[in-house]
């Protein structure tokens, strides 16, 4: 009797398990996502583009050499999952990072991939190959890497200069796609060939871009996708309505602000939706150089002025971070915590206190009620910049500054900022990785080109170093945790808070991963599939 | 004409007004549609000029606590995301609409008749060069114009007049020239030729005034579709910049955002452009048809 | 008139160059260039690449020469190639022609079909309860920004159909492509109807005063025949005028409905290249649009001629 019951536990619970299982491979294949996007790329190139309007449709076509685990909401170290590259190692001083490649694996062309096509894709990003890339934004995440050899066909390795654990981060982002040895930069821009789970079909200018899948993935099984359709509507609020009509299963990821969000689900309460934050915060760059900011007190007391409650409360209804550099926690894996934050001025509660004492130290330099000073407050003219603006110049006229908005051209836009003809200028910063590698080398070493206001601190860029090279990942959070807090006290570049951004779609597409600390990287959709 | 005389023929005529005051309300009798739009401008008129006095808060002063806050005390149309108070945009707004609506039409009608009256009197080469360059305005589309001014100049309150008055520019070139072709001709534009009275003079004094009548329909009438362009401006990211509270930008921004979540935000810049237009409209018919007989409609 | 077409053509061709010239120089003197703006989105600066792009797209010339370039090329049928997307201007151009030609196209029948026979029933029930109302919806429909109305319609459907009337490449139904042109042709068109309307109206108001109705009344012709062969002929005259100067407006109320019902036409594609200042795009764009303004001038004023017999050009 006891040997029956076990046994039919036995094969109920193994019937359980298979059902289970069967359940979980569900999945279904087939069906055409329909999404709008909501502007024209400049180009299908990932390597010359420095937005996620390229990496959200051309994501697909290509792979890394690794890349973040797209079902896994954080991206950090910890899930950063073979692509290309079957395993890495690290030789022992830690200068040399080699990976075992892939083998079997085709172009969309046919051609095989091989380790000559990783050489050739990071000496045209360094620069060091005949055949260039019009622009190349991330010619700096590679200053560390003196050469990539080859080792055969499927072995290659990375020769750094010192040690760079979070070299792994840059590559694993959507913005390190595998470029091959026989397609041109300029066929990459207009015909983009990757090896990835969807084939490129066209890219009509300002009207869509159709991928389609791959047969011949390497990934057996995937993508689940027939192909992909990205309808251009630059006009938000059709495009928006076109969605809660059910033209589109998906809107453009984070392309909806809060009350947008709050707006389709009253329109389409089926809609599945997330707010989650892109790494991307709003910030002031503050021309040290030419007054009135050159003096220290006036940047203190504007810093101390700012009531990010404030900002936040009515660009996000609530729904935004506040923190340092680095984006904050619980999604950030390497923000300022609040106890931290708590102690650097003007991050206090009592915006009251803050705001006195930032009116004495206008006062010290000599500007009061009836003395007040006269500043232009710079920004781009689109939304999501003149928003902020408002704000700011309401805020300061608590410190007796004036401030007239100075609505700039894009086109105009960077010279202005690289000519600092700016007082103060209201910044959008978005951060490719939740590294520090990545945010504290772009934004505030000396001599980068994104160094807007030629911030330069010696001994910050030491510690720079020190935390790159760092392997113990508590170590490195405390040094990162002291360069943050010194950079928010030194008003460097006073972030204002960090941006949240909300998607949604259907319920019958599953699959879908919004990433909450990038919105850079989680767009290879091998795994979206729609149940229908 | 003057409605002095206007009010001299009537009693000729034998109706009861002695006046400028009793002629006014004799036309809103007989004109009540036009006396409505009249009205319905003048409302708009005094807030703009009174705008300080009847709002009780700035019209740029956000305020987080009250953000998206619905009609009700202190705040007579609701508040937008900022908080700003939308009564009081409405009304600084009506301050901006009408300085586009004045700006531009004074702009466009001071280059047109210019434009208008050398080239239909003075013929000849003259003529020739200046349909050339109306021909050109013309065929530059208005946007086209703007979003280039918006680039190289910025855009600003100035910007937004000039581009919306060019357009305007040929239209009335065209209508004057037309009727200073047909004035010239008759014999008391001779007359004072033949006195040895300047061509300038003569042009002043004697063509202008009478070309002055389709003018004024003109005018009246543009004053309420400058104010739609600029609705429309605003709506491809040109038109009046921030701060400002310009009702097309208040319409177009939160067009479809925020219909369902806060309508008011939509209603009352919509209700203040739509109303604002159709007093021009009514206005313009019938100043028409006052005017111009010949072009009732 | 041989002598009157040669000399207008020739005076044509002056205003094209005129335009061509203008327009060429403001985009150059406007600060900022496609370059710039490539590279600012990248959010930095590299002084080097710049300077190369700059010489690839031929930037780096003089303006004189720069037009010179142009205008030879142009000469040759040879648009250049549009800065962003690296295909032939012509390739990108010629295609959205069509779409906004059928746009137009419908707009203007459309806004004639309703707006002529409106305007005839409002003048000939002038005063009456219908007339007012038809008055109303008129002014109405030009006392909305164009947007607006285009939203209004589009949430309008959202509402009440599962549908939206925007643009789609592919429509899977006969259905579906008639509302894709017709529902935003009808939005541009609404303010053009409106406006004929009146005219017409008052154009057969006018008319149905005059001498010769009252004389063809006595002869004994029915009220029917009167009003619309009489009248109506000679309210066209002003109408006509209207629908030239409409042309020239034509093009904000496309680019404003071509935005909103997400339409790949001309009129968008114009405003996206000059944010980009994808200048051969936007020079041979402008010149389109300029030709087509010119020449239908140029046809209103031949209809004109042809439907009123007292105005003959001898210029």
């Amino acid at each position: 009797m006891n040997r029956n019951y076990r046994s039919a536990v036995a094969t109920a619970a193994l019937l359980l398990g298979i059902f289970a299982a069967g359940a979980a491979f569900a999945q279904k294949q087939g069906g055409i996502l329909k999404m709008y996007h909501r502007d024209s790329p400049a180009s299908a190139s990932i390597h010359e583009e420095a937005t996620f309007s390229t990496n959200v449709p051309f994501m697909g076509v290509f792979n890394n050499l690794v890349m973040y685990k797209q079902d896994v909401a954080q991206n950090s170290l910890d899930s950063i999952v073979p692509d290309l590259a079957t395993s890495w190692s690290w030789n022992a001083d830690h200068t040399k990072l080699t990976f075992k490649l892939r083998e079997g694996v085709k172009w969309h062309d046919g051609k095989p991939f091989t380790s000559k096509d990783v050489k050739c894709t990071f000496d045209m990003v360094m620069g060091k190959a005949s055949a260039k890339f019009r622009k190349n934004p991330r010619k700096t995440w590679y200053e560390n890497v003196t050469d990539v050899v080859t080792n055969g066909d499927f072995e290659a390795t990375f020769i750094l200069q010192r040690p760079q654990p979070a070299l792994l981060a840059l590559l694993a982002s959507g913005y390190t796609p595998v470029y091959s040895c026989h397609v041109s930069p300029a066929e990459m821009r207009t015909h983009p060939i990757g090896t990835g789970p969807f084939k490129f079909v066209e890219f009509k200018t300002n009207e869509s871009i159709k991928l389609t899948r791959n047969p011949d993935y390497w990934k057996k099984g995937r993508p689940y996708l027939d192909g992909i359709e990205y309808t251009i509507i630059p006009n938000r609020s059709t495009a928006v309505l076109a969605f809660v009509a059910g033209k589109f299963d998906m809107s453009f990821p984070t392309n909806l602000s809060v009350a947008l969000v709050k707006d389709v689900k009253k329109q389409a309460p089926q809609a599945v939706c997330k707010i989650e934050p892109t790494n991307v915060n709003t910030n002031l760059i503050v021309n040290r150089d030419a007054p009135p900011f050159d003096n220290a007190d006036i940047r203190k007391a504007m810093a101390m002025t700012l009531d990010r409650k404030a900002f936040v409360d009515i660009l996000f209804e609530g729904h935004a971070g506040i923190g340092g550099a680095m984006l904050p926690p619980p999604e950030g894996g390497w923000g300022l915590t609040p106890a931290i934050l708590q102690t650097i001025p003007g991050y206090g509660p009592d915006v009251k206190k803050n705001r006195e004492e930032a009116r004495k130290l206008m006062q010290k330099a000599g500007y009061g009620p009836d003395k007040r000073l006269k500043v232009k407050i710079s920004t781009r003219n689109i939304p999501v910049y003149r928003d902020p603006a408002v704000i700011l110049i309401d805020q300061l006229k608590e410190i007796y500054i004036d401030g007239e908005l100075d609505v700039v051209e894009t086109a105009n836009w960077f010279s202005k900022v690289a000519r600092k003809d700016y007082a103060v200028g209201l910044n959008l910063t978005g951060n490719a990785v939740d590294d520090p590698d990545q945010a504290f080398y772009e934004n505030y070493a000396c001599g980068s080109e994104r160094n807007y206001t030629k911030y330069c601190n010696k001994d910050l860029e030491k510690l720079f170093d020190q935390q790159s090279m760092e392997p113990n990942k508590e170590k490195r959070q405390k040094l990162v945790w002291e360069i943050d807090r010194r950079l928010q006290e030194d008003v460097a570049r006073p972030i204002i808070f960090h941006a949240r951004e909300g998607s949604c779609w259907q319920p019958y597409v599953k699959g879908v991963t919004v990433m909450v600390n990038s919105t850079y990287n989680g767009y290879r959709y091998e795994d979206v599939w729609l149940d229908k | 004409m003057q409605v002095n005389e206007y009010a001299a023929e009537l009693s000729r005529a034998g109706a009861n007004v002695g006046g400028r005051w009793s002629a006014a309300r004799f036309l809103a009798r007989r004109y009540p549609l036009g006396a409505i739009g009249a009205a319905i401008i003048a409302v708009f008129v005094f807030a703009a000029l009174f705008a300080e006095l009847i709002t009780f808060h700035d019209a740029l002063s956000t305020n987080s606590a009250m953000s998206l806050a619905p009609p009700g005390a202190g705040y007579w149309m609701g508040a937008d995301n900022f908080g700003r108070d939308v009564y009081s945009r409405i009304v600084f707004g009506a301050r901006i609409s009408l300085a586009v609506g004045m700006g531009s039409t004074a702009l466009g009608c001071l280059f047109g008749v210019a434009l208008g009256l050398l080239s239909g009197y003075l013929s000849g080469w003259v003529d020739l060069l200046i349909q050339r360059i109306i021909d050109i305005l013309q065929a530059l589309p208005l946007l086209v114009l703007a979003l280039v001014m918006a680039a190289a100049l910025g855009p600003s309150l100035q910007n937004t007049i000039i581009a919306i008055a060019i357009p305007l520019i040929p239209y009335v070139a065209r209508v004057i020239r037309a009727n200073t072709l047909a004035l010239r001709e008759l014999p008391f534009i001779e007359a004072a030729r033949a006195t040895g009275m300047s061509d300038l003079r003569i042009a002043l004094r004697h063509v202008l005034p009478n070309t002055l009548a389709p003018l004024i329909v003109l005018a009246t009438a543009q004053l309420g579709s400058a104010i739609l362009t600029e609705a429309s401006l605003s709506f491809l990211g040109l038109g009046i910049p921030e701060p400002f509270p310009s009702w097309g930008r208040m319409l177009s921004e939160s067009a479809a955002e925020y219909v369902r979540t806060a309508p008011w935000l939509v209603i009352f810049p919509g209700i203040a452009i739509s109303l604002v237009v159709f007093g021009t409209n009514l206005l313009g018919d019938a100043v028409r048809d006052l005017l111009d007989p010949r072009q009732r409609t | 008139m041989a002598t009157y077409l040669v000399r207008r053509s020739l005076l044509m061709l002056l205003t094209l160059f005129g335009i061509s010239i203008i327009i060429f120089t403001l985009l150059r003197i406007v600060p900022g260039n496609v370059v710039d703006i490539l590279f600012d989105a990248a959010g930095f600066v590299d002084p080097a690449d710049k300077a190369k792009l700059e010489a690839e797209l031929g930037l780096d010339k003089s303006i004189p020469l720069q037009y010179a370039a142009w205008i030879g090329n142009l000469a040759k049928g040879d648009l250049g190639y549009s800065y962003v997307s690296e295909k032939p201007a012509l390739d990108e151009i010629l295609p959205r022609i069509p779409i906004t030609a059928r746009l137009a196209g419908m707009a203007l029948v459309f806004s004639i079909l309703f707006g002529v026979p409106l305007g005839v029933i409002s003048a000939v029930k002038q005063n009456t309860g219908l007339d007012y109302a038809l008055r109303l919806v008129s002014l109405s429909g030009l006392s909305m920004p164009a947007f607006w109305l285009g939203l209004l319609i589009l949430m309008a459907f959202v509402a009440a159909t599962d549908s939206i009337p925007i643009y789609s490449a592919a429509p899977k139904s006969f259905w579906q492509a008639l509302l894709m042109y017709s529902v935003p042709a009808a939005a541009v068109g609404f303010r053009s109807s409106a406006l004929i309307m009146r005219l017409t109206r008052s154009s057969m108001l006018e008319v149905l005063r005059q001498d010769y109705i009252r004389t063809a009344r006595s002869k004994g012709a029915t009220e029917n025949s009167v009003n619309y062969r009489h009248a109506l002929r000679n309210a066209m005259l002003p109408v006509v005028t209207v629908i030239g100067i409409e042309a020239a407006f034509l093009i904000g109320g496309l680019i404003v409905t071509e935005t909103v019902f997400n339409i790949p036409g001309i009129a968008r594609f114009l405003v996206e290249a000059i944010r980009w200042r994808d200048y051969p795009i936007v020079q041979n764009l402008v010149m389109f649009v300029a030709v087509i303004v010119v020449v239908v001038n140029f046809a209103v004023d031949m209809l004109y001629a042809a439907l009123d017999p007292r105005i003959r050009y001898s210029d």
